[in-house]
This record gives structure tokens, C-alpha cells and sequence, in this order.
């Protein structure tokens, strides 16, 4: 494929033909879009980097649709991916402009999960020019034998909100597919849209395997405000919803035309829209909720009536953290600490559109010491300390269902499948062996060391690996993408409108004539039939709130360094550090505040028992693993049970009765020497591994979520994935699934790169034992924190006789 | 492993914590929701599920045969998860292990699932809806019965056992006035979780033995 010389007199005509068009709009194009459009013409890949409303799409767009008209042709040139099927449509419409103004005859499509049989059938028949689509959508395409011709004229690749995708599953089968379109087509361009991250050349590597990054040079500025506590206001030591905050949040969105509150969880922006809804003085109408479980209908009016300027409030998750710009919003508000400076950035750039206006937000602690944390990412913004999305390594179930693509896509040969995997940046350091045991998974089912008789996933024709039956193509066409909603159940009235999704197992909890919160609405549980809950509106709740599994964020590296730095060497000036002084000095009387060399450990005996407090400030993941490990060396000096908790700043670990500890004992109980093995045994012992199977096996094609209204019929493939884990554990142990499920659970869950971290600083840091007669400042929110999990060294007989006795003593 | 005795309509019943039941007076071995052949419906569906669960199932069956000694074996219900096909090998081992337990009466008491196969080409009599045994109606489905108090499966019952900060999700027997309720038998069934009702009596089965629980 020829690139074009930008010096040429043709480029020169068809660049301005675009520069005239932004001047009829009023607007100059910026350097950094016609440099993208350079580099573009030059046939170089890229990573275009900028806020959000700066002009990323044109920046991207500008290169090929000049291309378009130096190049005529038909067929498919463009492919644009949006991670958000909301975005695609706008999308769709901005870029059917450009086209137009370009003077090209394209065909601008959509293809999304939801899009119409009449676009299904208008793509198929190859009818476009530029396609905009999904991750998902896109590795469908590739699972049809036509994949190849039909990308055959294909030229370029734009990826939007690559920073979206880039750290999870998503990004790992979308670089899957991009590597596959290049194989095929290798002067293809691949570029990418991104806001500001901390490894922006891993991205880019993640992406396109190298390129030019393209950057623009106006940053804008973030002013961060703080819903201080008042005079003589008592505020809460621990917790999460903050509602104690109402009045100040009111106050604040009534002084604007029109603002979004950012909750960190689904559930609690449930609570808030209906605390607000309580008390809200204008046509309850103008007041809305946005969150990723409501239904995608009801989430685009939302997003309409915000576009409009309908709306006056909408409360949302990370729903809204991306996507569609609203010109509209004012005034931007996140409640609770948002646990990482990028994701500050991002929401504050949600507000203050008007060029040279400042990005503002007003952060809403829900207790004091998350004063500190907006204290430190204040600290943090101002030296540039933003967290990186590292790209996921080796992931076997994505690898499983891309091969599955493959081989519907024409099939493939081992070597030329190994081939053309490891050059992307995900499966780069795949050894052979583990890409041979996920082949041999699809093939026969497990690893050789058990037999898996009748299965046939893959077939293995004349050294082409091949699909051969239609209705295990079928089944793999209906479940491709990474997203999983296993277990979730639908909610809608009677008369039928869907309101979205809960947990299977919330709903297990109810009773029909129960009610609860949902969508913003109280409902009452009618019945529950074919994975669909039946529900009417109620007068009010006596019920709860739908809790959602992976709720919440840890605190980000980043955020937690500046935040140990904040509480030891507090700045006098800052507002947030002098309401929260009185605690800080409470916590100094009765124990000690750790400098940013010591760590501090305390012991309390409360009434209900003997605790163990560690404050390593290194994230709640990476303190669920260190709490597990110190669990079970705790077990090995004496046997019992030990339950244990977790925050962003701790841990701690409670028994019956604890050992005899010191500082010297806390020493070699967080000593890093023998880590990955203890870690090995404490979290085999524990549950996580099983949860995390869940997604694994849904992504992996081990379990089949059914086809669409046909779930009775295939009642009989129903099984839940911990039933599968268990059965694998005992008679498949080398699984490769099993294997990625242990992986998964060390680098994600338990964040061990971030916990072997920890140790080493713990083991450098001078130690603070201290043995306070009341729970500490500091301890108390992980004391009222649910127990997430624990080691025993107990068996099913002692259990047995245990329980029994707690019965019987109770009886 | 310890066993838990009750009285249910004036019977002696043993709970196993294999998750059957032992009807002294009658010498009837009771279990339920067995589902022989569950992986290899898996299997050709194209779920990699690997193959042991029905060897193991029959294994425990053995073992609860030697320790009890039963003149009769009652299935409530979903022997057979579904269609078998000439490749299945579970179908040869069931047969076989049929065989050798011959002085053993068998009967089915057809389940949902057993339509999809002949289960009385196994040698196991087949009772298409209940089974009469005073004062107990044997049935899959867990419906009350003017004719007596009723032993049925179907449900896979479960409940959720709270020890310290631990919660253990277990199966269950579960007596209600009128019907009870066994856990599923086979290695491979899921559990569904039931709810406390007044006047509801709920045992777990857990490795080491039945536990009641409030």
C-alpha cells in the first residue's frame, strides 16, 4: 500500500479541503492533529494523547479521510473501535460529517451488540466504507470464514479510549484481533486515542507494536475543592456513604446549571440518588442515576437528557467516567475518595468545556482520614504522578477463545497460530508449552493428565486446526468478549420495560413482596422466572440495595506514597490536613503516626476479641494477600482460626487468642523471605481462586450462558463454574485454566507485585509495636470492616464438632 | 463420619452424610438427583468437563452398601442426567456395577430427567410418578400427598452454615411438615439454596457428618 508524500501538491489540496471545513465551523485545527495527519500519510502507527474535548477524533480521522480521497476505491477502508456501544452512535454521526465534508462517497456503519438486522444485513453484504464497531463486535467479524476478504482493502485501524481498554481483558482480545488484521494486511495503520496515563509508550507498544506518539501541548488545569467538615461538626471515623454530607452536596449542585456526583460503587450511587431524590427541590425529573447494571435504554436517555440539558443532577459510577462529552455539566462531584489521580483527572475533566476554563471538582469525603487522601492527590497532581495501566500478560482463557475465532475464521496451522499470537504484546512471553496446553484444551479438554472422552471443541484436520461442528460454532459466536454477567439476573415490570441486572444471589435472598432499591426506583419483587425477576413499583423500601460483586478500587500506588507522605509530614496550609489534625492527634496520644521509614503495627483486646493491626498503606489488594499470609504464618506458630479484614491503609487479623507477639515477632511475620510460597498455601486454602474462575471459564468457553430466550431448553448444560472448579481441582490439578485462575488471583487480587513491594519497604523500615488500650484512630475503620476471609487449620472433623457444641451451648 | 438419626412420621431415618438416607425398619437405602452421565452431556456439548464423575458416584454407592447392608435401593428421581449415545462409557460401568450388586432391589422413581434415557435397560425397576411405601409416599417431585408423608428430591437443597468468619455452603436434608427433602446424590449437581421456615428442620452434610442447623 503506498503512503503519500505530504509535500505532494494532492495531499497539500485534500488537507485544506479539511482545514476548510473546521474554519466553516469557526475552529483552526490544532498542531497536534495535523501532525497525526502526517504521520498518518507517512504510514506510521500512533497513540494520540490529549483531554478529553481537545479534538482526539479529528486528530485520528484527518489521516484517512484524506487518504480517502487521494485513494478511491470501495470496500471496507476504516475501522474505528469505541469501547462504549453509547459511544458508537455518536461516533457514527461525527464522523459521517467529516466524510461528508471530505467529499467522499463513504458508507459510514455501525456494529454493535445492539444493532439492527437491518445493519447486520447491509455489513455482510460488505456494503461500507468506514465501519465503527466494538472489541467484541469486531472479533466476530473475525470468526467468519469471509474475515480475510472482507478486510482485504482495509487501511487503517483507529482504537478510541485505548486508556479503557488497554489494562484488561478487553485490550488483551483486542490486541488479538489487531495483531490478526495485521498478519493480513501489514501496511495497515493502527492508531489509538487515549487520555493521559503513566506509560503511555507501553501503550502504544500494546497497541501497534511501536509508533509516534502524539501529544497536545495545552494541559488543562484541575482545581480540586473539599466539602470540609464545620465548626463543631463531629464526622464520622470510618464508612463509606457519606451521607452525612447531603445538605453540603445539595448546596453545591444547586448552585449549578448542571452536575454530575460520582459514586465509587453502584450501590452506593443507588443510596445517593435516593437521598438526594428525598430531599430534592425542583421536578423530580431533572434528577437521574446512571450506573453500568441499568438497563442501556433507560442509561441513553440519561445520557440524552444531559446532552439537552434536561437534567439538572446525574449521580453515576464509572459509567460515566468515559464516553460522550456533555458540554453542559458545570460543576463535577465525587463523593468518597476517588482512589486514583488519573481517575480524578477524568472526572474532572467532565466539566469546564469552554477552552481555558479549568477542570473543577468538589471532593466529598465520607469519613476523616479520607481527607488525607484528597490532600494527597492534590500533592500528587501537582507533581505529575499519574498510575499507569500495565497491558494484561499470557491470559489463557482470552487466548482459548481467540483460537476458537481462528479456527472458524479459516483455520490455522499450530506453528503459524503460535506465530502470530506471540507477536503481540500480551502473549509476547508465552512459552510454547502453555500455548500447546490451551490447543490441547480446545482439542480434547483438559491436560493430558485426565481424560475428557466425547469432547471435541476443535478438530484437528490434516494439521488445520478446525471447527466442525455448527453448534459448537454457534455456542462460541454467542459468547465471545470478555465481559461477564454470570449469575446476574434481569429486572423489569410486568408490563415489560427492563430496568437492568442484579446478582443472582441478592435476589436469592428476597421474597416475592419484598422490596428494594434499584434503578433509583423502589421495587417490590413480584416473582423470579427464567433468569428474569418480575417486579412493581412500590411506595417505599424496607428492603436493601443490591450489592454488585468488585465494587471497589484500591487506592492506586500513587495516590497511597503521597498519602503516608500527607498524614507523617502534614502541610500546614493545607485545609484538608488541619480539620483532620485533632484525629492525628488522638492517634499520636494513643499510639503513634508512622513517618514515611516506619511502620506501624498495634495490638488491641476488644470485648469481642484480640486484634492485630498492620498499616502498610499499600492498597486493599495487596493487604488481602499480606493479611492472608500473615494469617497463615500466625497459624503456624500456634494453630486456630484467624479471620481477617482489610482497607487502603491496613489490616488486620483477629483470633481467639492471639500468640505472644512483639516488634521483633511482627518482623519475621512481614518478612518478604518465602513469600510467593506462603502466599501459594494461604490462598490455596482460601476461596479466591474459585471466584475468580468464574470469569475464566465464562471467557474460556467452559461454561455457556445459553442461547438468547432459549434458557429452558438448555437447562440441562447449566453448571455453575465453582462446581466445575471443584471438579477440575480434583480430577485435572495441570488445568492451564486452573493455572490462570491462580495467576489471576496473585496479580490481581492480591496485587503481588505491589505486596512483594511492601515487604521489602517494611523490612527496611523501622518497626513501631504499640499496644493501645482502645482502638486507634487508625484501626477503627478496620475493625468495623466485614471479615473478608481467614485461615484455619482445622478440619471438617473438628468443624464438625465445633459447630455442634455452638449449637447444642446455645440451645 | 458421623450420622444423625430422626424421627419422621414415626420412622427411624439415618442421615448420611454421603447425602442418603437409611430407612432401618424397611432396610431402604434412600438417595436422590444422581445424575449418572452429567459430565458426557457436557462433553459432547463441547464443555470440557473431565470424566470420573460417575465412577465416583458408583464408588460411593459401594461404600454405602458395605456399611449398611441395604435389601433395597430407592431413587428419588433424576438417575440419568440425560441422552446417553454408543461412545458413553458411564452406561457400561452402571450396568456392570448393577450386576454385581443383583441380590439388590433397585427402582427408580422417574425424575424430570430420566425421560431422556431407558433406565430399565439398566435392570432398575421404573415407578413413572410415586411409589407407595407406608407411611411414606416416595416421589421425585416435592408435592404433599394425601397417602402419606412425602420423600422427595428434585431441589438439590442447600443451606449456608455460619462458623466464626467462615461460610460454608452445604448440602441438605430438609423436613417440613408434611414433605422432605434429600440433597442431591451426584458428584456433579449444583445446590440450590433453600430458606428457613418456621417449623422447617434443616441438617447439612458436610465431609465429617450431618449437623443440624437453625
Amino acid at each position: 500500500m503506498p503512503t503519500t508524500s505530504t509535500s505532494s501538491a494532492a495531499w497539500r489540496r485534500a488537507e485544506a479541503r479539511l482545514v476548510a471545513w473546521f474554519a466553516e465551523q469557526g475552529r483552526r485545527p490544532a498542531p497536534f492533529q495535523r501532525a497525526a495527519w502526517k504521520h498518518w500519510a507517512n504510514g506510521s502507527h500512533g497513540l494520540v494523547h490529549a483531554p478529553t474535548g481537545t479534538g482526539k477524533t479529528l486528530a485520528a480521522a484527518g489521516g484517512p479521510l484524506i487518504d480517502g480521497v487521494l485513494n478511491p476505491g470501495t470496500g471496507m477502508r476504516l475501522l474505528w473501535i469505541t469501547p462504549l456501544r453509547s459511544l458508537a452512535t455518536d461516533t457514527t454521526q461525527h464522523l459521517t460529517a467529516a466524510v461528508q465534508a471530505m467529499g467522499l462517497d463513504w458508507r459510514v456503519l455501525r456494529r454493535t451488540g445492539d444493532s439492527g438486522s437491518a445493519e447486520r444485513a447491509r455489513l455482510r453484504r460488505g456494503a461500507c466504507e468506514l465501519l465503527v464497531t466494538t472489541p467484541e463486535s469486531l472479533a466476530l467479524l473475525l470468526s467468519y470464514p469471509d474475515a480475510r476478504e472482507r478486510f482485504a482493502r482495509l487501511r487503517g485501524v483507529v482504537v478510541d479510549e485505548w486508556h479503557e481498554l488497554v489494562g484488561n481483558k478487553r485490550g488483551t482480545l483486542l490486541q488479538l484481533g489487531l495483531t490478526r488484521l495485521r498478519r493480513w494486511m501489514p501496511e495497515a495503520r493502527i492508531w489509538g486515542l487515549s487520555a493521559t496515563l503513566g506509560n503511555l509508550d507501553e501503550a502504544l507498544h500494546a497497541l501497534a507494536g511501536g509508533g509516534v506518539l502524539v501529544g497536545a501541548r495545552a494541559q488543562k488545569k484541575t482545581i480540586i475543592d473539599t466539602a470540609l467538615p464545620e465548626g463543631g461538626e463531629r464526622f464520622p471515623w470510618a464508612g463509606h456513604l457519606g451521607l452525612t454530607q447531603l445538605p453540603r452536596v445539595l448546596r453545591a449542585v444547586m448552585e449549578a446549571r448542571s452536575s454530575l456526583v460520582f459514586a465509587n460503587t453502584r450501590s452506593q450511587a443507588e443510596l445517593w440518588h435516593e437521598a438526594l431524590a428525598a430531599v430534592w427541590p425542583e421536578a423530580p425529573e431533572t434528577l437521574a442515576l446512571h450506573h453500568g447494571s441499568i438497563d442501556p435504554k433507560l442509561r441513553f436517555a440519561t445520557e440524552e437528557g444531559l446532552r439537552v440539558g434536561a437534567l439538572r443532577c446525574v449521580v453515576a459510577t464509572s459509567s460515566l467516567d468515559l464516553g460522550v462529552d456533555f458540554a453542559s455539566v458545570e460543576r463535577v462531584i465525587q463523593v468518597g475518595s476517588p482512589k486514583s489521580v488519573a481517575r480524578l483527572l477524568q472526572r474532572a475533566g467532565r466539566s469546564g468545556h469552554q477552552p481555558g476554563m479549568p477542570s473543577r471538582i468538589l471532593c466529598v469525603p465520607t469519613h476523616l482520614l479520607e481527607l488525607a487522601e484528597v490532600d494527597a492527590a492534590r500533592r500528587a497532581l501537582a507533581e505529575g504522578h499519574l498510575e499507569p495501566r500495565h497491558p494484561m500478560r499470557g491470559c489463557l482463557d482470552v487466548l482459548a477463545q481467540h483460537l476458537m475465532t481462528m479456527a472458524l475464521g479459516g483455520g490455522f496451522t499450530a506453528d503459524e497460530a503460535y506465530a502470530e499470537v506471540t507477536s503481540s504484546l500480551a502473549y509476547a512471553h508465552l512459552p510454547r508449552d502453555r500455548f500447546d496446553a490451551v490447543l490441547a484444551y480446545l482439542c480434547t479438554g483438559g491436560s493430558a493428565l485426565a481424560s475428557y472422552p466425547e469432547y471435541h471443541k476443535l478438530a484437528d484436520v490434516d494439521g488445520r486446526y478446525v471447527v466442525e461442528s455448527s453448534r459448537i460454532a454457534r455456542m462460541h459466536r454467542l459468547s465471545i468478549g470478555t465481559i461477564t454477567s454470570d449469575g446476574s439476573l434481569q429486572v423489569r415490570y410486568m408490563k415489560g420495560a427492563r430496568l437492568g441486572s442484579v446478582e443472582e444471589s441478592f435476589l436469592s435472598r428476597l421474597r416475592p413482596g419484598d422490596r428494594f432499591l434499584f434503578a433509583g426506583r423502589h421495587l417490590e419483587l413480584i416473582r423470579v422466572r427464567d433468569m428474569t425477576a418480575y417486579v412493581r413499583p412500590a411506595p417505599n423500601r424496607r428492603g436493601g440495595v443490591p450489592r454488585w460483586m468488585g465494587g471497589r478500587m484500591p487506592l492506586s500506588g500513587e495516590l497511597s506514597d503521597e498519602l503516608r507522605s500527607s498524614l507523617a509530614l502534614p502541610d500546614p496550609r493545607s485545609k484538608e490536613m488541619q480539620a483532620l489534625g485533632p484525629l492525628l492527634g488522638i492517634q499520636r496520644t494513643q499510639s503513634a503516626v508512622p513517618s514515611p521509614d516506619e511502620t506501624l503495627c498495634e495490638r488491641t483486646r476488644t470485648r469481642e476479641g484480640d486484634y492485630l493491626f498492620v498499616y502498610p498503606f499499600a492498597g486493599r489488594l495487596a493487604h488481602e494477600g499480606l493479611a492472608a499470609v500473615i494469617a497463615w504464618r500466625l497459624a503456624r506458630m500456634q494453630p486456630g482460626d484467624y479471620g481477617y479484614a482489610v482497607n487502603d491503609y491496613g489490616l488486620t487479623i483477629t483470633a481467639a487468642r492471639m500468640p505472644a507477639l512483639d516488634a521483633e515477632t511482627m518482623r519475621q511475620l512481614l518478612h518478604p523471605a518465602g513469600l510467593r510460597r506462603d502466599i501459594r498455601a494461604s490462598v490455596n486454602l482460601s476461596e479466591l481462586a474459585k471466584r475468580q474462575f468464574r470469569e475464566i471459564a465464562r471467557v474460556a468457553g467452559l461454561v455457556f450462558n445459553g442461547y438468547p430466550a432459549q434458557a429452558k431448553t438448555l437447562r440441562q448444560l447449566q453448571a455453575s463454574s465453582g462446581l466445575l472448579f471443584d471438579v477440575l481441582r480434583r480430577h485435572d490439578p495441570a488445568h492451564p485454566l486452573l493455572w490462570q485462575a491462580e495467576r489471576e488471583v496473585l496479580d490481581q487480587q492480591l496485587d503481588f507485585t505491589r505486596l512483594r513491594a511492601c515487604l521489602l519497604r517494611i523490612a527496611r523500615s523501622r518497626l513501631l509495636w504499640q499496644e493501645p488500650k482502645r482502638l486507634s484512630p487508625l484501626a477503627f475503620p478496620l475493625w468495623v470492616e466485614r471479615l473478608r476471609g481467614g485461615i484455619a487449620t482445622d478440619d471438617w472433623k473438628s468443624r464438625v464438632e465445633r459447630m455442634v457444641a455452638t449449637l447444642e451451648g446455645a440451645a | 463420619m458421623s450420622t444423625r438419626d430422626v424421627v419422621i412420621a414415626g420412622e427411624r431415618l439415618t442421615l448420611h452424610p454421603e447425602r442418603a438416607v437409611f430407612w432401618h425398619a424397611q432396610g431402604t437405602l434412600l438417595v436422590s438427583d444422581v445424575h449418572f452421565g452429567k459430565g458426557a452431556v457436557f462433553r459432547r456439548a463441547g464443555i470440557a468437563v473431565p470424566s470420573g464423575d460417575t465412577e465416583d458416584d458408583l464408588q460411593r454407592l459401594d461404600a454405602l452398601f458395605d456399611e449398611l447392608a441395604p435389601r433395597r435401593l430407592v431413587i428419588l428421581g433424576d438417575l440419568v442426567h440425560g441422552a446417553a449415545t454408543e461412545r458413553s462409557a458411564w452406561v457400561d460401568d452402571v450396568r456392570a456395577w448393577r450386576q454385581r450388586h443383583a441380590a439388590v432391589e433397585m427402582v427408580l422413581v422417574a425424575g424430570n430427567h430420566d425421560r431422556h434415557f431407558d433406565v430399565a435397560s439398566l435392570g432398575i425397576s421404573v415407578q413413572p410418578d410415586r411409589l407407595a411405601a407406608p407411611p411414606f409416599v416416595l416421589s421425585h417431585h416435592p408435592h404433599p400427598h394425601k397417602e402419606g408423608y412425602v420423600l422427595a428430591g428434585h431441589v438439590h437443597p442447600g443451606t449456608v452454615v455460619r462458623d466464626g468468619w467462615r461460610k460454608h455452603r452445604l448440602p441438605a436434608f430438609v423436613f417440613d411438615r408434611d414433605v422432605g427433602m434429600l440433597p442431591a446424590f451426584g458428584t456433579l449437581t449444583g445446590l440450590h439454596e433453600i430458606t428457613a421456615l418456621p417449623g422447617r428442620q434443616v441438617f447439612a452434610a458436610t465431609p465429617a457428618g450431618v449437623i443440624p442447623t437453625r
